[in-house]
């Protein structure tokens, strides 16, 4: 067997207790990002299309802020800026800091998805007695949300991947571990092609799944 | 039942609507007819306010609305309307679709709502279909369903905008079937449409809009054999009549 193969199970099985428990952490961090960004993007997204002029120029400068500046600026940005009021560990600071930047763009995809469903939805519920609130709960979110669903999957993906970022805080993640285990075994090019690996199959099981979720809402409804 | 004075309606400079009076009286089937642009799905819009006219009142059932500080939900709940694309709630079922506004509107339980519901998809004769999502049905059957989901509400008047354009001819005569036997029924009906033999068979009134302006309203038979206004004669001649 070629002298890389070997390489790359040595460094695969020396690192894989410490980087299946850098998983978790990478998991964790993205899914609290992904709660985070759904809710702030769904409160942004509705900030955007409402009547009132203060909320849409609030929705606005939060949105060009953040898609208008680097993650990794606002990761430290955050990071310093809160904990030097707050007690906050590095992870949540991450994790936050993660949220809050993909809320600007899932407030985007939101805002898409909505002004998407036609008008004639929108009136045939008003039509029918109901007002805005009802209209927007009852009619027009759900199927905006069925909507959104490819591009927040995709928004998703990027997030567990950007997750990788917050190493540069100290929080001890995938990539995090990744870069330890590189400086002390001296094989980067190894480690990294390994931990390259895990996130591929982390994004590979998140895609298959999205898949199935996509199918489901195809067979249960239009 | 439906009343509007001195109805005016732009968008930016264009003035659709040029002073409408116009009187719905209880079970009259009023139907509107005009070449395109002549403003006659405006104004069925701004009878339920989903277009607002900017000077004019609406009086309905003796109260005037003022679009200011009444609730325009309960306007619109009390007035029904049918669209020319039916716009049924594709994420709902049939069933779903029609009790939606009862349980929502009007806080209907769910039991009562559901067997309203059931009755009207029998009277629009679409019993078997009250679990099919909408993408399953074919035009006329949404238009059905639309007409039944309208209904729910027990509205006092229904609007319909051009509820048979969208659909295949050889659906048409299920739509207007409906429409006729609701019109039997006494249902007070705004009807805007192309379909002439519907209109000389049911219809009580017949407006017809002219560059915002009505220019002839009259019963059936005046309108279609003994128009003098050169305008209709025109009209007629062009939808064959």
């Amino acid at each position: 067997m070629p002298e890389i193969f070997i390489r790359l199970y040595d460094v695969f099985m020396s690192t894989y207790e410490g980087f299946l428990k850098a998983v978790l952490i990478t998991l964790e961090i993205t899914a609290i990002a992904v709660v985070l960004g759904t809710v702030f993007g769904i409160i942004f997204a509705l900030m955007k299309i409402s009547r009132s002029k203060i909320l849409q120029t609030i929705a606005n400068l939060y949105i060009t802020i953040i898609r208008g500046t680097p993650l990794i600026v606002q990761i430290m940005f955050l990071y310093f800026g809160i904990t030097s009021i707050v007690v906050l560990s590095n992870f949540w600071a991450g994790a936050i800091a993660l949220g809050i930047h993909n809320g600007a763009y899932i407030a985007e995809i939101f805002r898409g998805a909505i002004q998407g469903i036609d008008r004639g939805q929108r009136e045939a519920s008003l039509a029918l007695g109901m007002n805005r609130t009802q209209t927007m709960r009852r009619i027009v979110f759900p199927q905006a949300l069925r909507r959104a669903i490819p591009p927040l999957g995709n928004q998703f993906i990027i997030t567990l991947k950007d997750s990788s970022l917050v190493y540069l805080i100290g929080v001890s993640e995938l990539f995090g571990r990744a870069n330890r285990a590189a400086a002390s075994n001296f094989m980067q090019f190894e480690t990294f092609l390994v931990v390259g690996m895990y996130y591929l199959v982390l994004v590979l099981i998140f895609t298959w799944l999205l898949k199935l979720y996509e199918n489901k809402l195809n067979v249960d409804g239009s | 039942m439906i009343k509007t004075i001195d109805l005016h309606k732009s968008y930016d400079k264009l003035e659709v609507l040029k002073g409408i009076d116009l009187d719905i009286h209880p079970g009259e089937v009023v139907v509107l007819v005009g070449v395109s642009g002549s403003g006659k799905s405006t104004l069925l819009r701004c009878l339920n306010f989903l277009e607002v006219a900017e000077t004019g009142t609406i009086t309905i059932d003796g109260r005037p609305i003022d679009r200011k500080k009444d609730d325009l939900s309960k306007v619109r709940a009390e007035v029904g309307m049918v669209f020319q694309h039916f716009n049924l709630f594709p994420h709902k079922s049939v069933l779903e679709n029609i009790m939606e506004a009862p349980l929502i509107v009007k806080n209907e339980n769910k039991a009562k709502a559901k067997q309203l519901a059931l009755d009207l998809l029998e009277k629009v004769g679409l019993s078997d279909k009250a679990d099919v999502y909408p993408s399953k049905l074919s035009g006329g059957q949404k238009q059905r369903v639309a007409i039944a989901r309208a209904l729910a509400m027990e509205p006092k008047a229904l609007l319909f905008d051009e509820p048979t354009s969208a659909l295949d001819p050889e659906l048409v005569g299920e739509v207007l079937q409906v429409m006729k036997e609701l019109a039997d029924e006494g249902m007070t009906m705004v009807v805007v449409t192309h379909e002439m033999k519907f209109a000389k068979e049911v219809a009580d009134r017949i407006i017809m809009l002219d560059e915002g302006r009505i220019i002839e309203d009259a019963d059936p038979d005046t309108f279609f054999n003994h128009s003098t206004n050169e305008r209709t004669k025109q009209f007629l001649e062009m939808v064959n009549v």
